[in-house]
């Protein structure tokens, strides 16, 4: 698209932009900083990924606070005003996906030297990697402004929905097996969710990409994967 | 047919119709081919850069430019399903069923009162009782009556800018026309002003059908229902406001609104 007619306009959007790709890089080291720390049990890989959410709070501060001031300034339309909106919007996914990654580092904290169980852990790799593909997918699409590869994320995350219902069913499995497997399971359990929330957040940015590219609104209803909670694995008598 | 206005047509009802409209200054041709409807009480906004068309278009729908010579229209502009182009078309009529409001205020140099008054005599022959209630009502539609109830009888050039900018409105609609068509009403006015003039688009609307010139996008965005974007004598685009302002389809259109023009 060609420059606005003023200049300063221009700045302040492409400083937008700049901010969001700093985010996402941040968000997607802290995901995989928090995964790794997880299986191999690195505290000091955990608490600087906790640390690093800080940076990410600050930057969605500085985005939101830039995008009012835009709006306020040079009362944004089409194209701008899409702009400004998908940057507060992406802003605040990115955001939580840095709080749910710090959560999986502070339960890396908290299992601490607990036995850990590998096979438990594989299922949740593969759900990592979904997730970090999604998020990607997603930040390269806004990065690209590239609506097609958006859409892809917006329909890959069944893929991750499903997954999560198969690491739901092995930790149970697990966890009736050996009691002792409990605690550990448990925890592996919510990390399994927050890694799922971090699909969804995924998902938000490549609805937000479609709208900044297209104007046009995703229907509401994604295509979704079977609940967990459906055909749970039953326990024997 | 060119220059539809890309299918963005409501299923509404229309009260000014404009199809295949070309309009000429001399050998000029400034209206190249226009169609656009104008819905029953909606309000329709016109932007577009200067020299783009807009208020030549508005002049055509009250044939104001019958005024000058050497100016000519070609198409049509159906008033209700009747040609207003037609040479048999009463003039005076038209321009009361057509109301106009100007970018600069212009009252008469008279009375608050006769500002009213006089139009309405124009077409009614109406006893003083009568006409004084004809009066205080446009006074009031156009959301001026509190302010001049005490003064009726003051020159309409000893008020603000904005109160004589809605004296002319209370004129336009003292003679109950169909349409109003407003060409920069509000360009000359402080803000204040300038929200009164908004405010009281949006409430005459409940009455009328309403064409606004803007140059203020910002005011298109607020008041409007429906925008029509021209350029260079052509309409490049007509949609319901809401959608030129998020996500207009033509790449022009959209470079106009964000401010990235030439």
């Amino acid at each position: 698209m060609t420059d606005h007619t003023v200049r300063s306009y221009d700045i302040e959007l492409e400083a937008l932009g700049r901010k969001i790709a700093e985010m996402g890089g941040i968000a997607e080291k802290m995901l995989s900083d928090a995964m790794d720390s997880l299986a191999t049990h690195d505290s000091n890989l955990a608490r600087s990924t906790v640390a690093s959410d800080l940076r990410l709070d600050i930057l969605q501060r500085e985005i939101e606070e830039q995008a009012i001031m835009t709006i306020a300034r040079r009362q944004p339309f089409a194209a701008d005003l899409r702009e400004i909106v998908a940057a507060i919007r992406i802003s605040g996914d990115l955001e939580r996906v840095g709080d749910l990654a710090k959560n999986i580092a502070k339960r890396a904290l908290k299992l601490g030297a607990e036995t850990r169980m590998q096979r438990a852990i594989v299922g949740l790799k593969s759900m990592h990697e979904t997730a970090a593909m999604l998020l990607k997918d997603a930040l390269d699409a806004y990065a690209m402004r590239d609506a097609e590869r958006a859409r892809q994320v917006w329909t890959n995350d069944v893929e991750l929905d499903a997954l999560e219902d198969s690491v739901f069913r092995d930790l149970l499995t697990f966890m009736m097996e050996d009691p002792r497997n409990i605690s550990f399971c448990a925890h592996l359990l919510f990390v399994s969710k927050n890694i799922e929330r971090i699909g969804d957040h995924s998902t938000n940015i490549a609805e937000t990409v479609v709208y900044l590219v297209t104007g046009e609104v995703l229907p509401m209803d994604r295509p979704k994967g079977p609940s967990p909670a459906s055909d749970l694995p039953q326990i024997s008598k | 047919m060119t220059n539809t206005p890309n299918g963005k047509a409501a299923d509404l009802p229309t009260k000014i119709s404009v199809k295949d409209l070309r309009f000429f200054y001399a050998s000029h041709l400034a209206l190249k081919s226009i169609n656009v409807p104008l819905y029953t009480n909606k309000v329709t906004a016109l932007i577009g850069p200067s020299g783009c068309g807009k208020s030549t278009l508005l002049r055509v729908l009250n044939r104001m430019y019958d005024l000058y010579p050497r100016q000519r229209a070609e198409g049509e502009v159906l008033l209700d399903g009747e040609n207003i182009l037609d040479q048999k078309q009463d003039l005076n009529l038209l321009r009361a069923r057509v109301g106009m409001v100007f970018q600069k205020p212009t009252p008469f140099p008279m009375s608050i009162y006769d500002n009213i008054a006089f139009g309405i005599k124009l077409y009614e022959k109406l006893p003083k009782s009568e006409l004084d209630g004809r009066v205080e009502n446009a006074l009031r539609g156009a959301a001026i009556w509190d302010e001049v109830r005490d003064k009726l009888s003051a020159s309409g050039l000893s008020l603000s800018g904005g109160q004589q900018q809605r004296l002319c409105i209370a004129r336009t609609v003292a003679i109950h026309p169909e349409v109003i068509l407003f060409d920069e009403p509000c360009s000359a006015l402080d803000p204040i002003s300038t929200a009164k003039v908004e405010e009281l688009i949006d409430e005459l609307k409940e009455k009328y059908t309403i064409a606004i010139v803007t140059h203020n996008m910002q005011q298109a965005a607020r008041v409007s229902e429906y925008t029509a974007f021209m350029y260079l004598g052509e309409l490049v685009e007509f949609a319901p406001t809401t959608q030129i302002f998020t996500a207009p389809e033509n790449p022009r259109t959209q470079n106009y609104i964000t401010g990235r023009f030439g």
